[in-house]
């Protein structure tokens, strides 16, 4: 495959949590000035050529369509090309690697690829709740978010022996990382207790097994890679990225102990970066709820298929664990808006290949970090991105 | 008489909630109160009780379904006040789109109005094979004697002109333009009789006892006689000296079934052979009728059953299942209206449950219109069938968070049905035992209330629970 390498010089976020007080379009000048600022050797915002947008639900705060053109505006930078990319959870991760390809294929020499999510300007009854009522009429009826994943946890404590201890061990270890995050929506550690004796929101998931309703913003600069040093001498590179779809509806899975969507994803995403999991020092996957990150460390080759509970349980996946997974604290304690969340996961293994996590700092030995999604009806869609700071 | 009028099979329903009648003298500070009602849960209504007591009856006869001709349901309050009640039905019994019948209502005289529509159609020869149900789930006003009750049930009959195990024999009927129970053309609930001593002395005794006694010619062995208030069935048997009707097991069991309760009374009677006076009444008329079985009719020893089963439910939930305690704020509508171009692509698959087998792997694809190709081979050559009622749990979940007018808890389940097909549909009737490998079998119940009109579909329900079906 023959493509421009691109290098990411600059990113950014605002920090999350229920920001009842800014606009969407705030919160998207916000991330984007982060990311500006974060540019070590000065970033012009007019240098952007393009821009690409993820905003996932616009009607969670009553807009029903949103082009391109919301984030230009908003962050000064009217009349530049921009599109919304819409791909579920991932459009975020999605947003970036159409971004990556913009620069890759040579038409653009530096775009911004920027996430901006309202979530909470409706209640939750209104908001993500009412896709209770969405969707097919009969044969999705009452399908909220984590009956998504739900059935997959009963499957894999079933075949597995998974326990809730161990779906609970994740959320534990991701509080953790939240509270070294000052980005998180929670800034507080919790205990495998806490978890368990938090309400039922649906079987076998409790609250804590669940990531919040999140605002957020985040935001990255990718450039050509043969001009990232008039932006940064230290500059991490787009090593490759991997997309694949699955069946849309629940009853059209062959496999409740693993999602299709991430294991052909990842497939690609390592043959295009010529990388293996035992290659990557930290990865930020999708945990919407305690058992998608099990599935993901599994889908992803990092442990092998059922001893994802074990292995959270055994700490593997913390700080100083063989595989650090989600040391910005994940969707569990930094927060899920959805369009920011891709981006934001990117920033944080950016942070991590340039030694600037602070207390999260994992050891790097490799220069690989995985960013992961997965998402949509179904969780038919997932996106992943490896950054490295290895010159291509 | 109705020449070449026989009954080949019967089925009965009942709903899954009763309702102890000292729940309800409770409520309203008032001491006792004797029995039970059955009483609708929230996803059942007249149509789903009729649609499990038409599947009950027709499974029974040993009848396709497609061969029925018409369907005659009689029901006091259709789940339509206008609109495609029986056409819902018809296609949730599995009918075809050439089945004709009618739709009788309006009173608690309806069931009997729709045995006779069907056996004139019969006798006259005008249909081969009809499908009779009556059913009904009573809202009863608050607070009113009648409350307590007030219940809910359905029964069917299948009628052939020969070869049944039973044949109708003789009518008698009266009217009267008198108000008993009635519900204005703007009301909710059904008004109960305004001066119990005037009904009982110069509107019911009367009529029965002359229509009793004509009838009682006949030889009856066994009556399903109108019980209104829980005495006067008891008063009218004396008079008719009848015994104990096989009707008190249906009213001890259920309560007052409204259209539904002549019918159901005569089906349990049909367990054995002889002769059955079946009673109805409502809206200024009584009609009775006789059947005659010369053996066992198919599916009437499991009416028996039905009465047995039931669940016991506050006073609180029974009203909020009937509407009559709604709570405030706003409620999430559907995405889909239900009078939308989804529902007319997906009227026969959902109502009829089909599947798509791929003609080339033998997948079943579920619903057929959103999988133009396979989902194992991508092969576009598929053959519509109806999907199994059976199968297993495969894995579930309990949502405990939804907004109004969703209630927790509500279980989902992805279920392996036993020819192959798997689906993800609600569970009801669940006790909290749902498990992997849970035996299940496919009903239809009411998912939604939406714009006014009642949206139904298929849900699991543990088999357990109806074993002895």
């Amino acid at each position: 495959m023959s493509w421009n390498r691109v290098a990411v010089v600059g990113a950014g976020l605002i920090k999350f949590g229920e920001l009842f007080d800014q606009s969407y379009e705030q919160m998207a000048a916000g991330a984007f000035a982060a990311a500006v600022d974060s540019v070590d050797h000065g970033f012009e915002p007019s240098q952007v050529e393009a821009a690409f947008v993820a905003t996932q639900r616009g009607t969670l705060w009553g807009q029903e369509g949103i082009g391109g053109n919301t984030v230009p505006s908003a962050i000064g930078l009217a009349g530049i090309p921009c599109t919304r990319i819409e791909n579920a959870c991932p459009s975020g991760s999605d947003a970036f690697r159409v971004g990556a390809m913009a620069v890759a294929s040579g038409v653009h020499d530096v775009v911004l690829v920027i996430g901006v999510e309202k979530m909470r300007d409706k209640s939750a009854e209104e908001g993500l709740l009412a896709r209770a009522a969405a969707g097919h009429p009969i044969f999705t009826r009452g399908e909220t978010a984590p009956v998504l994943f739900a059935p997959f946890a009963t499957r894999h404590m079933h075949e597995f022996g998974t326990t809730r201890e161990m779906l609970a061990s994740v959320a534990v270890k991701n509080h953790y990382n939240g509270a070294r995050d000052p980005y998180a929506h929670f800034q507080s550690e919790i205990t495998v207790e806490d978890v368990l004796a938090s309400p039922s929101v649906c079987s076998p998931l409790h609250l804590l097994d669940c990531c919040p309703q999140t605002d957020g913003a985040a935001a990255t600069l990718l450039v050509r890679a043969d001009i990232a040093e008039r932006f940064t001498d230290h500059p991490v590179y787009v090593a490759g990225f991997g997309v694949a779809t699955d069946h849309p509806y629940l009853h059209e899975k062959s496999s409740f102990v693993g999602l299709k969507a991430t294991q052909l994803a990842a497939e690609r995403a390592y043959a295009m970066a010529d990388v293996s999991p035992a290659d990557i020092d930290c990865a930020e996957v999708h945990d919407c709820f305690t058992i998608t990150e099990i599935l993901d460390i599994e889908d992803l080759g990092f442990v092998d298929k059922g001893k994802g509970g074990v292995a959270s349980l055994d700490g593997e996946t913390s700080l100083t664990g063989r595989i650090p997974i989600n040391t910005s604290g994940g969707l569990l304690a930094k927060g899920h808006p959805i369009g920011a969340t891709g981006v934001a996961q990117l920033t944080e293994c950016w942070w991590q290949l340039r030694g600037e996590a602070g207390d999260r700092q994992v050891e790097l030995r490799h220069g690989n970090a995985l960013q992961h999604n997965v998402g949509g009806r179904g969780s038919g869609v997932s996106v992943i991105n490896i950054l490295t700071t290895n010159q291509p | 008489m109705t020449p070449g009028v026989q009954l080949l099979a019967v089925g009965a329903a009942a709903p899954s909630w009763r309702l102890a009648a000292t729940e309800v003298g409770a409520a309203w500070g008032r001491p006792g109160g004797r029995g039970q009602a059955a009483v609708c849960a929230p996803d059942e209504d007249t149509l789903t009780l009729a649609a499990e007591a038409a599947r009950r009856a027709l499974l029974a006869s040993g009848l396709q379904t497609d061969i029925v001709d018409g369907l005659w349901w009689g029901t006091s309050r259709p789940p339509f006040a206008e609109g495609p009640s029986h056409a819902v039905l018809a296609s949730a019994v599995g009918l075809s789109h050439r089945s004709g019948g009618a739709l009788f209502a309006g009173s608690s005289h309806a069931g009997i109005e729709a045995l006779f529509g069907a056996a004139d159609a019969v006798g006259a020869g005008t249909v081969r094979v009809a499908l009779v149900v009556v059913s009904d789930a009573i809202v009863p006003g608050l607070g009113t004697s009648w409350e307590p009750r007030a219940g809910a049930g359905a029964a069917a009959l299948v009628l052939v002109s020969h070869g049944g195990a039973a044949s109708l024999g003789a009518r008698v009927t009266r009217t009267h333009p008198y108000l008993d129970r009635y519900r204005g053309d703007d009301e909710t609930a059904t008004r109960d009789l305004y001066d119990p001593r005037l009904f009982r002395e110069e509107i019911f005794l009367p009529a029965m006892r002359e229509l009793g006694e004509q009838l009682g010619t006949n030889d009856i062995d066994r009556w399903s006689l109108p019980d209104p208030d829980g005495r006067l069935g008891a008063a009218l048997a004396r008079q008719l000296d009848a015994g104990t009707p096989a009707s008190a097991s249906v009213y001890a069991a259920l309560g007052d079934t409204g259209a539904a309760a002549a019918l159901l009374g005569g089906v349990c009677a049909l367990d054995a052979a002889g002769t059955v006076g079946i009673v109805g009444w409502g809206g200024g008329r009584a009609t009775g009728v006789t059947i005659t079985a010369r053996e066992p009719v198919p599916g009437a020893a499991a009416v028996a059953d039905v009465l047995k089963g039931g669940r016991p439910a506050t006073y609180a939930a029974v009203l909020q299942a009937r509407r009559q305690l709604v709570a405030s704020g706003e409620t999430v509508p559907m995405g889909v209206p239900p009078q939308s171009a989804q529902f007319v692509r997906g009227a026969d698959e959902m109502l009829g449950l089909l599947g798509a087998r791929c003609v080339d792997c033998g997948t079943i694809n579920t619903p057929p219109s959103i999988h133009p190709h396979c989902i194992s081979c991508g092969s576009a050559k598929f053959v519509l069938e109806p999907l199994a009622r059976h199968g297993r749990v495969y894995t579930f979940v309990v949502n405990q968070t939804m907004p109004a007018p969703f209630v927790a808890p509500l279980p989902l389940a992805v279920i392996d049905l036993d020819d192959g097909a798997r689906v993800m549909l609600q569970v009801t009737e669940h006790e909290g035992t749902l498990e992997i490998g849970s035996e299940v079998e496919l009903v239809v119940r009411r998912y939604a209330h939406e714009r006014g009109a009642p949206v139904y579909g298929y849900k699991a329900r543990p088999y357990a629970i109806r074993e002895d079906q």
